[in-house]
């Protein structure tokens, strides 16, 4: 009878196996018909063996100039190329365009594009591609459009040329269409027919192969780019969301590379020979910021008391282990624009005599900070704990980043928390985030000098001069407490000793063309 | 044709199906309600954290956000009716084709769960019923409990740690079809559906257990063995047999449960299942993916269901199909 159980058994698990079979497990999307089964990928390819890479998340979609999400630039940085693109020092050098040239007045840039280069279905790239682009992300009202605010217009009088014309003059014009892949080149029959969302055509080192739904996506190396064939045969991107899953399988040697490493295990991987740790500082920061629509935090002087209440050093120990560097302005100091700035040093007394002269007691704080990044709300225990410190209290809310996003928009806060990324020219640092029409404005800040000075500093050529504006601008943005400037995260990475010449970048792009991978 | 119909299977399969669409109509009313309930807007989490005011207004047209509720759900209704699940929010890709790319991972999943969780359950919670009170029933009792009270996030990986990164016999993620590779499937598969398997078989093991000890007190064991009848002709053939049923119920719903979705356990894994993609809509506010998800993993539950009716009819006659 025993038999009879496990024919019962037998039953359900079977009609549960037909069930599989009817769906045919036909989730891969096979795009050229030439790649092999994703099992093999982890083999010898054409000219070398395959990178298997470990990204914490999948990617939304593969179209650069629609997708926010930042799993889709890990993969697609390997796959478009920009006009031009930052080096290790987030210095602007040709790509796509080899050189160009600024007019008299500042007002008209003409690139040059190199000669031959090809999209991945092997048509030519033309200057016409690089119009048809950018006119997009303005028509359409992409998410990017903002980075094209000061463009007039973009033509392509001839196949290799492009011309962008400005309305005023545009120092980091460069780093809008360069700093970000959101301004990737795209290519319009493959954005018409709708195929660019997950099979997408570039220029870049490789090109898209194969894309799992939730489990991988696979490039193969593009043999035709113009920066020289890639040494590895391609690169496999697999989605693992659990950092102490993405490590173990690069200690069990199942993936070459991955971004996502339990910080509290940092400092313990230091010394292990089987991997090797890439600890960069970012040029991302995190700050606090205070509602200033709402009473008493319109009064700098309570915003200042807060500032001096902050424990850097205990944010950045909880958070990150160490890994993080204080910071009390946006810009890092590894960063050409570095302003020093050192005002609010932890000082409980100072923020108290501050408290006192504007006359506040008994202060409650609606703090928000959000569940999708929890060293938001670690840090906001941190904070919470010093800031009891002066009689305030405060309840701290970790709603998702949907709802967050949300009640960020409506006001619906006394105190935030939340990081910018990817930043290069300090414009993108300060501009929509403090100036009274910045579209990024949510704490509600206002100060008509600072406003001259974001203004000044959009339009003004001479890079000297350019970087006194902004350092006065940061000073005077710190001064009024807009944003009390918490750190600098380190961008964390880790890899099998066997990934030769691959560097961790301060801007996060993770690029695979220069790697090889020994046997 | 009359006779077919008035076929008491056929009768009961067409009632099931009228039954079933009617719960389908109501999950998509309350999903389609409960989704614009909850705070968030997936046109603001799409477009990240910066953008312009004429980008929100153009992509919320673009997605037909900007209709009137009733108006969208009369055109999401008549596309289900037509076998389209919409559009996702997330990356433009038909509902429907990300859905059954995801459940082959998902099914396989909870069948090998299902599979380990019977095998460990049935022996133990039957031996444990017919030792009630020695010690092989309070080990077994004990090491159910444990199994019941242990995390399955901490479980996956305590085997990643022992089977992928010490002994390294199996991979501690990834997903390979059955249809692309048996055998890669079979190894990727293994310590995962250990995962759900072990919860799953520590839970099942307590209720087959119940099971069992209530038939053991049945007037009709008794006669049986008091008739004299061979002491394992007695347990399987009266115990067991009659057992059965509360068992498929608990089996039933253990599968339902698991095909709902296992999130930690796919989580723990980077298993693409349907767990994962239903966390990650919610997230993003992908009311699309969502609706089709929450619409197919009830269609999943219904099916289980009625497999568990059917089979409660084989196994004991008494119960009609009614």
């Amino acid at each position: 009878m025993r038999t009879h159980s496990a024919a019962l058994t037998g039953v359900a698990v079977a009609s549960i196996l037909a069930l599989t079979a009817c769906s045919g497990g036909g989730e891969s999307v096979d795009l050229d018909g030439t790649t092999d089964s994703s099992s093999e990928s982890s083999s010898e390819g054409a000219s070398g063996a395959t990178v298997i890479a470990a990204i914490a998340g999948e990617p939304d979609q593969l179209d650069p100039n629609n997708t926010s999400a930042y799993f889709s630039f890990q993969v697609l940085e390997n796959v478009f190329d920009n006009l031009v693109e930052p080096d290790e020092n987030l210095e602007m050098q040709p790509a796509l365009a080899e050189s160009w040239e600024l007019s008299d007045d500042q007002l008209t840039w003409t690139f040059h594009l190199r000669e031959g280069v090809t999209w991945h279905d092997g048509t030519d790239f033309t200057a016409g591609d690089v119009a048809y682009t950018y006119n997009r992300i303005m028509d359409e009202e992409l998410a990017n459009a903002w980075r094209f605010s000061a463009v007039e217009s973009v033509e392509a009088p001839d196949d290799s040329t492009v011309v962008i014309t400005v309305t005023q003059p545009s120092p980091n014009l460069l780093s809008s269409i360069g700093g970000f892949k959101g301004l990737g080149i795209v290519q319009e029959a493959n954005v018409t027919s709708g195929e660019i969302q997950t099979a997408p055509i570039g220029t870049g080192p490789f090109s898209v192969t194969e894309y799992v739904s939730g489990d991988h996506i696979s490039l193969a190396a593009n043999e035709d780019y113009w920066g020289g064939e890639p040494e590895v045969a391609g690169v496999e991107f697999r989605f693992i969301s659990e950092p102490s899953t993405a490590l173990a399988a690069l200690q069990n040697g199942e993936i070459d590379w991955t971004d996502n490493i339990p910080p509290q295990q940092v400092a313990d991987l230091e010394g292990d020979d089987a991997l090797v740790l890439g600890v960069e500082p970012s040029n991302d920061y995190w700050y606090f910021a205070l509602n200033q629509d709402v009473e008493p935090f319109d009064d700098v002087r309570v915003r200042q008391a807060i500032a001096y209440a902050v424990d850097r050093e205990a944010i950045v120990q909880a958070v990150s282990y160490g890994t993080a560097k204080e910071n009390q302005l946006a810009i890092p100091q590894t960063s050409a624009w570095y302003t020093a700035y050192d005002e609010y040093n932890y000082d409980l007394e100072r923020a108290q005599e501050l408290l006192d002269e504007a006359g506040v007691s008994d202060l409650e704080i609606d703090f928000m900070a959000t569940s999708d990044y929890p060293e938001s709300s670690t840090a906001a225990q941190v904070l919470a704990s010093s800031l009891e410190d002066l009689g305030i209290t405060v309840t701290i809310r970790t709603p998702d980043f949907a709802t967050w996003l949300d009640e960020q928009g409506s006001g619906n806060w006394d105190a935030l928390m939340l990081g910018w990324l990817g930043n290069i020219d300090p414009d993108d640092f300060y501009y929509a985030q403090h100036h009274s029409e910045g579209g990024s404005n949510f704490q509600g800040y206002s100060n008509p000098d600072v406003d001259a000075l974001l203004d000044s500093g959009r339009v003004e050529t001479d890079e000297a001069a350019r970087a006194e504006i902004y350092a006065e601008a940061a000073t005077m943005i710190a001064d009024d407490a807009s944003y009390i400037y918490l750190y600098n995260p380190a961008i964390i990475q880790a890899w099998s000793p066997d990934l030769e010449g691959y560097v961790a970048r301060s801007d996060a792009a993770i690029r695979f063309h220069d790697v090889s991978l020994a046997d | 044709m009359s006779r077919i119909l008035g076929h008491p299977v056929v009768a009961f399969l067409a009632r099931r199906i009228v039954y079933s669409a009617i719960v389908l109509l109501g999950v998509m009313v309350v999903t389609f309600a409960l989704v614009q309930l909850v705070p968030g807007d997936p046109v603001r989490i799409a477009l990240g954290t910066r953008y312009t005011p004429e980008a929100y207004d153009a992509l919320r047209a673009a997605s037909g956000l900007d209709r009137p509720l009733p108006q969208q759900f009369l055109s999401y209704l008549g596309g289900v009716l037509t076998g389209d699940l919409g559009v996702s929010f997330r990356d433009g890709q038909a509902v429907a084709v990300t859905l059954m790319d995801r459940l082959p991972a998902t099914v396989s999943l909870a069948a090998v769960g299902l599979l380990i969780a019977m095998l460990i359950s049935v022996p133990l919670g039957i031996w444990a019923a017919l030792h009630e009170g020695r010690i092989s029933d309070a080990a077994i009792r004990i090491g159910s409990q444990f199994g019941v009270s242990i995390p399955d996030f901490w479980l996956g990986m305590l085997l990643i740690t022992l089977f992928s990164v010490t002994l390294g016999w199996f991979p501690s993620s990834g997903y390979i079809p059955i249809s692309q590779s048996v055998g890669g499937w079979a190894h990727q598969v293994a310590l995962p559906g250990l995962t759900v398997g072990l919860v799953a078989g520590a839970i099942m093991t307590r209720y087959i257990r119940a099971a069992v000890l209530e038939v053991v007190d049945m007037s009709y064991v008794r006669t049986a063995r008091s008739k004299g009848l061979p002491r394992h002709t007695v347990t399987f053939r009266h115990i067991v047999r009659n057992a059965l049923v509360p068992v498929l119920t608990i089996a039933g719903i253990q599968l339902a449960t698991i095909l709902g979705g296992v999130i930690v356990v796919e989580v723990v894994f980077a298993w693409p299942g349907l767990g994962r993609l239903v966390y990650d809509a919610v997230l993003m506010r992908d009311y699309s993916l969502i609706q089709g998800a929450v619409l197919l993993i009830a269609a999943l539950f219904l099916l289980v269901n009625l497999i568990v009716d059917v089979l409660y009819a084989i196994i004991d006659p008494r119960i009609r199909l009614s």
